[in-house]
């Protein structure tokens, strides 16, 4: 599924699993007739790095405790999860958080998700505190850096806005510099614009 | 928990400011007609807000007059005089304020809110029957509401899911809803179905503004009781009286500002995420008439609103902008001072 060979390194395979994330993240699929498709694939894909990331010889500082006990049923688990993002995305957020909340398996994924339910519900403090946590957990997981990423540029779209609609009005200083720039470039250029400096 | 939807008078043009006070008096006449002198004193911003966009969103045209009033018995203003949209807003403010004052004795034992349930008594029954369907969810919430007070609720999205979702029913005008259990209602939607039947186009922008208008006042709702803790956060602790944000952050006795300082980057960030969707919603919506204003409320006022509980209202967020609008001001005066 991640492109690599056995006994590939850690450093392989977070390199591979990088490169698909990116290639079928949703941010790629904006309205696409393909973006059920690429979800899928996504999935399958944050699967096998689960996998290998949780029961191989990777474990990661955080999430490992859990690695040798959860070894005949990290299939369930996925599967669990994968059932939590199909609820996610018909917007069944009641379902989804009761599921999250019957499972005792707190994985970086497991804050992921809760992150992205709260997000849907509009409790952004909480949304941001478990991202973070499902990030500093699995820093190399691209899918959770984008959603935590997400959320921050959200977080700008109403300054953005309301700095375009208050409009830009010139003021002396914006006038002063653009005048004092154009003389620059004037004299770049060997010409003048301002005559005396 | 009121007043915070203000617009930003400075950048509204005079006849915007003229149309927001005359929805302003609008409901403020609306509850007279409809309750009675003395519930007019409740009369609130938000109100004033609530009634201009419901009525940018479905009217084509509103109607105005000019009239005086017992506060402006000279000066006589421009007031909206149109019905249906000022009504609802207006039993809406009174039934809020009701509670409200409900609340305010229920925890202080207050006489002046004692007084004021008194004077609303019957206007309250009057609107609980009128909406029997929005009262109920109102009282759930607020039922909810005073559990998680109760509980000692640790979490300020949580706390603040209850308002948001009040505003959420609040701000769906009833026609909006179909919703048939609020009959009285029922002869100004059957109108404004035809209407819709007459005009496809129509009835799609409607149903977007429909579909939107909830999301919207969840958020605004949020806003509110969220910028309300934070405004309320030295009251409380001298009062000793429930904030979420105290239990969230583990509030331990020491100095106000410092634990406020502490918090503030958080929960700026939680309301501007929150200002971020209504925004959005904003930009979803369709408007017969009046876009600037409620875009003046929802970008400028809001924001303002925003920067200055947070402390930072001066000229840090916007330095180009507000030093400039300064200058200008200045040098406004200076010349009218020499003339």
């Amino acid at each position: 599924m991640l492109e690599i060979n056995r006994g590939a390194s850690k450093e392989e395979i977070q390199k591979a699993y990088r490169k698909l994330v990116k290639q079928y993240h949703p941010d790629q699929y904006q309205n696409h007739p393909l973006a059920k498709l690429a979800e899928e694939k996504l999935a399958e894909v944050n699967e096998a790095y689960d996998m290998l990331m949780k029961n191989g010889s990777y474990s990661t500082s955080h999430g490992s405790s859990t690695s040798s006990s959860h070894d005949t049923d990290s299939g369930n688990r996925d599967s669990y999860f994968q059932q939590i993002r199909v609820h996610i995305s018909n917007g069944n957020l009641s379902a989804a958080e009761q599921m999250l909340n019957q499972t005792n398996n707190r994985t970086a994924q497991w804050y992921f998700l809760k992150g992205i339910v709260f997000q849907n519900k509009g409790w952004y403090s909480e949304a941001l505190d478990h991202l973070q946590t499902a990030v500093n957990m699995e820093p190399g997981n691209m899918e959770f850096c984008s959603a935590l990423n997400n959320m921050n540029q959200n977080n700008r779209v109403y300054r953005d806005r309301s700095q375009q609609y208050g409009g830009r009005n010139m003021d002396i200083c914006d006038i002063c510099q653009c005048l004092i720039c154009t003389d620059c470039c004037c004299e770049c250029m060997g010409g003048d614009f301002i005559a005396c400096c | 928990m009121f007043g915070y939807i203000l617009p930003d008078k400075p950048e509204l043009k005079i006849r915007e400011y003229e149309i927001y006070r005359a929805y302003y008096c609008g409901v403020c006449k609306a509850i007279q007609e409809g309750h009675g002198n003395l519930p007019r004193l409740t009369l609130t911003y938000d109100s004033a807000f609530l009634a201009l966009l419901l009525s940018s969103l479905f009217e084509e045209q509103t109607p105005m007059e000019i009239k005086g009033c017992i506060l402006h018995p000279i000066n006589k203003r421009k007031i909206i005089s149109n019905g249906e949209i000022l009504d609802y807003v207006a039993d809406m403010n009174v039934l809020l304020s009701w509670f409200n004052f409900m609340d305010k004795w229920q925890d202080d034992n207050s006489k002046i809110a004692y007084g004021a349930i008194l004077a609303l008594k019957s206007a309250y029954r009057r609107i609980k029957v009128k909406y029997p369907h929005k009262s109920q969810t109102i009282i759930d919430q607020l039922t909810h509401l005073s559990q998680l007070e109760k509980d000692h609720c640790d979490s300020i999205d949580e706390a603040a899911e209850p308002f948001a979702r009040l505003m959420e029913e609040v701000i769906q005008y009833p026609f909006v809803r179909n919703d048939a259990v609020d009959s009285v209602q029922g002869g100004s939607r059957t109108r404004v179905n035809e209407k819709k039947i007459d005009d496809n186009t129509k009835a799609d922008r409607y149903k977007r503004n429909e579909a939107v208008l909830p999301w919207m006042g969840y958020h605004i709702g949020k806003w509110i009781y969220t910028i309300d803790a934070l405004d309320d956060l030295e009251k409380d602790i001298q009062n000793k009286s429930y904030n979420p944000l105290l239990y969230q952050y583990k509030y331990q006795g020491e100095d106000v500002a410092e634990f406020r300082a502490g918090l503030l980057q958080d929960i700026e960030f939680n309301l501007f995420s929150t200002l971020s969707e209504i925004a959005r919603s904003f930009e979803l919506l369709n408007f017969n008439q009046n876009k600037d204003i409620v875009g003046n409320i929802i970008y400028l006022g809001m924001q303002k609103k925003t920067e200055t509980i947070l402390g930072r209202g001066k000229c840090v967020e916007r330095p180009i902008r507000s030093v400039g609008n300064q200058q200008g001001g200045k040098q406004r005066g200076n010349t009218k001072s020499i003339s």
